[in-house]
This record gives structure tokens, sequence and C-alpha cells, in this order.
């Protein structure tokens, strides 16, 4: 990242602030490092070793997003809260839109839903869209189901296959999926290879899009739209890129418990860096959590979009990539 | 086999027993999925283009592909005639798969042609080739109703639109992926 690029940089990072700030949200900063994580069985996490005379020595690990130690302030009656922090993701492929270490923006309302979030985004990108003259990244978003752009770009009704032999009744049927996996494979993946193959890459990108209602085969931490397989759940994408990521947040104990058990089980059966779940994260539930929307953005790939740089390295000083020998 | 997160650009690998060629590759890791490599695959023999995303831990065939370069002799209506630059054998490649070629190949030139098996896979072209212009009619000072280009016919028998100034002769030099004039070439 050349120093240009870094002033506008800093402009952007000190302007998400400022927004955040005149709505009243209080700046928060919590640990990077924790002894427990919510699990997320794709992501892999990077671990490290407290060694302390009274504590003893135990594994510690870098966050993946700062939402385990956020909804623990929520829950303690914080209000609305934001923070701009590192967060960690290991083994994803650094390229162009990837670093293991990144920084994030996530930002809690609480008494509001993810359609609320959409509008505080909407205002925030506005804010941003003219200070820094990028029209491509203002409001009116486009809205988009993933129901309807299966049914537009794929042909498929998701709400038809359920499972995961429908699903892969119909890709078969209309030859979407040229290499079938070899095995049993769930819902999930083959949703994700349909979707990255014949979806993402023609999603329009004249304006950025909002792709909501998710469906619930895919676990996360979102509430369930009542009486539909979708959850409250969506992801912003700008030319093509994703970029942020929301929820109407669960707040039922058993929902919250079974996902965190759940994903464990697979992570455990996926990857050698198992956290342990966060005990105190579960207990918060149990106590009556508020109801709330998260937002997690990505800031690097926001610079990107503000300042036309194709490739997360001009962006941030000394990548991964160049810092770590070849 | 090999994993498809190892796959590069210009590797290939076999799909339902048909040879293709990794035209583009791209790592994704979408929210709340696992690790993807998203490709572009080329059937060099039948041109089929397909688009496919894998795990990156999946197994794929990969197949071992041999640059060889050859020396191209000429055409008849069946085949086209190399020279193998090592071996010096001659052996001939069928005109089917490759059609586009005959336009794009001068004969005594060399190219590259990637082997599978003793089976040309594919040709592989310079991006940008220099041709003498074969036919071209003088432009008539002052012919506004054909705009400022012409089309002319070079040594290979391709056309190409090229700016009126262009004469019979003469070298240009064309982009062979869009078969577009790119400019004059003073010999």
């Amino acid at each position: 990242m050349n120093f240009e690029t870094a002033r506008k940089r800093s402009a952007v990072t000190g302007g998400i602030r400022n927004f955040f700030n005149r709505r009243g949200y209080l700046e928060v900063e919590t640990p990077v490092l924790s002894p427990g994580l919510i699990p997320e069985s794709p992501i892999e996490i990077f671990e490290t070793q407290l060694r302390d005379e009274n504590l003893g020595n135990r594994p510690l690990y870098l966050v993946p997003s700062p939402e385990v130690h956020m909804k623990k302030l929520l829950a303690a009656g914080s209000g609305n809260i934001f923070q701009i922090c590192k967060s960690f993701r290991n083994l994803e492929q650094a390229g162009k839109h990837h670093n293991p270490e990144f920084t994030m923006l996530e930002w809690y309302t609480v008494e509001a839903d993810y359609h609320d979030s959409i509008e505080t985004t909407a205002e925030l990108f506005t804010e941003l869209a003219e200070r820094f003259r990028c029209p491509h990244i203002a409001p009116p978003f486009r809205r988009m189901s993933i129901h309807e752009i299966f049914r537009e770009y794929a042909g498929i009704d998701l709400e038809l296959t359920a499972s995961a032999a429908q699903l892969m009744e119909a890709c078969n049927r209309l030859k979407l999926l040229h290499t079938p996996p070899a095995g049993p494979v769930c819902w999930e993946e083959i949703y994700h290879r349909v979707f990255l193959t014949h979806i993402e890459p023609r999603l329009p990108v004249d304006r950025p899009l909002i792709l909501s209602d998710y469906p619930r085969q895919i676990p996360c931490l979102a509430r369930d739209i009542p009486g539909t397989p979708w959850k409250e759940r969506w992801e912003l994408y700008i030319s093509g890129i994703e970029i942020a990521n929301c929820y109407s947040e669960e707040t039922d104990p058993v929902k919250v418990e079974q996902f965190c058990m759940r994903e464990n089980a697979r992570k455990a059966a996926l990857s050698s860096v198992v956290p342990d779940v966060d005990r105190d994260f579960l207990e918060i539930f149990r106590q009556g959590y508020p109801k709330s929307s998260g937002a997690a953005l990505g800031v690097d790939r926001l610079v990107m979009a503000i300042t036309g740089e194709a490739s997360i390295g001009g962006v941030i000083f000394f990548p991964i990539s160049d810092i770590v020998g070849r | 086999m090999a994993k498809a997160g190892s796959l590069e650009k210009g590797m290939a690998i076999l799909v339902k027993g048909d040879p293709y060629i990794i035209v583009e590759r791209e790592f994704v890791n979408p929210g709340k999925g696992s690790a993807f490599v998203r490709t572009k695959l080329k059937n060099p023999t039948t041109g089929q283009v397909l688009r496919e995303t894998m795990k990156t831990q999946d197994q794929v065939e990969e197949i071992v592909v041999e640059d060889k370069d050859c020396q191209y002799l000429y055409a008849d209506d069946e085949s086209y005639h190399f020279m193998d630059l090592d071996t010096y054998e001659q052996f001939e490649v069928s005109v089917k798969s490759f059609e586009d070629y005959r336009l794009l190949m001068k004969e005594g030139d060399t190219y590259t042609l990637v082997m599978w098996e003793n089976k040309p896979l594919d040709i592989k072209v310079p991006y940008k080739v220099v041709y003498k212009v074969t036919k071209a009619e003088d432009a008539v000072k002052g012919d506004t109703v054909t705009g400022a280009t012409k089309v002319v016919e070079v040594e290979t028998g391709l056309t190409v639109k090229v700016p009126i100034f262009i004469k019979e002769g003469e070298k240009i030099l064309v982009n062979t992926e869009t078969k577009e004039y790119v400019e004059r070439v003073n010999s």
C-alpha cells in the first residue's frame, strides 16, 4: 500500500468511527486472544500459548471476529456498540481478497433486526460515497433473496430441494456439476458449489447488492423466519465480492447451544485446532439475551471498493505474501 | 491424483475421462462454507468450456502434459503436418479439433504443442503474431463511406480489419485471440 492509499484508508476508518459515534454507539475494544470461541466449522483458527505463573499454561486462540465478546457486552447492558479491530483466519489461501490478519468493523444494535441494519449500512455508505466520490457504493442497494437467485441463475427452487439427495438430483438433472463428489456430501457443500460456479460470478455488479434470507441448512446464529425455511441473514456484495454479513441475532439458548455443539463436533472432525466453546458465551443466552442485530464488515475490502484497488495487498501495509518468504 | 487446491493454470485434469486444461483458477471462501477452488476448464480437443467449483480437499485426476516445440510444415484437407524439433520426426494433427488455427499458423514457424500420451491436446499460438498482408485494396482518398478501416487478407488467409493506410506487402501485428489489428510493423 502506498501512502496516498494509506491516507484514504485512514479517512475511511475515521469516517466510520465518526458515523457510529454520532449515532451514540459506544466504541469498544474486546480481546483478540481468547481461551474459548464460538465454533465455526469452516474457519481455521490461529492458536498460541499463554504462559502465566498464576494462571498456568494454556492454549489461547486469535479471534476470527469480535462477536464472542461483543455479545457478552450487549448482554451486560452496553447498549449499541461498535468495534474496528483485527480478526484472524488461517488457511484461507491469501490472495486478492484474503489476508490471514484483516480488519473487521462489527456493530450491534439493540431492539433492531436485520432490516434495520440494512438502513444503517445504507446511511453509512451514503456518507462514504459522497465523501470519497464513489457513487458505485452508494444506495439504493439492489435487493435479492437466495431463493430468487437460485431460481433465476441455476433454475433450482431451494424450497423444493430441502435434502441433499433432492438438491443433488436437481443438479444432475440440470447438469450443473461436472465433478460429482466422491462419497456422501452434505446439502451445504452442494449449495456452495452451485452458488460459486453458476450464481456468484453472474450477480449484478452495477450497484451494491444485498443477498438476503439464507437457507436454514447453513448453520449460523441468525434467527429463523418463522414458518419458512429461511433465516434472517443478509450479505452485502460490492462488485461481486462479499463485503459484509448480518443477522437478526438468535436469542434462544437451546438453539445457540445446539449450534455450538454441532459446529464444534464438525470442527473436531475437520481440523487439528479445535478451540473450546466459550462457556460464558452460552450462559448469556440462558440469562435472556436482548433482541438485536449484528453486522460484520470487512474494512479492507471496503477500502478496496472505495480506492479501486484490485488486491487486498494494495490496501494494507505488509500483506502476508510480502512478509513471509516464498 | 492431486488435491483440487493444488491445481494451477496450465495444468490438466480428467473430468469423466476427458482431458481438460485449467484456464482459470481462483480460491474462494464463502462466509459460512469451506475452502473451495473455482475453475474454468477447457477441453482442447472439443473446445468445450466447463465451469466447476471443487473443495480444495477434493481429489482430482491430474494428467501429465508435456510441451513439445514443433515446426509447422503445412496443412492439407485432413491434417496439419508438424515436425518434432527434438526428434525431427514428422507427424500429423487432425484439422478437425483445431480448425481455427489454419488461419493463424505460418508455415515454417515453431509452435508449442501440449501433448498428453502422445496426443496433441492444444497448440499454443503466441498471443500476438506478425503477418504479411497479401491482399489489400488501396483505399480511395476521400472515401468516407467505409470509414477509417478496411479489411485485408494476410499470408495465412486470415482476414483482419485494419486502418486504411495499410498496403499490400506490409507487415501487421495481430492479436491472435481477438483476431484484431494491433499495429503496423516496420521490417
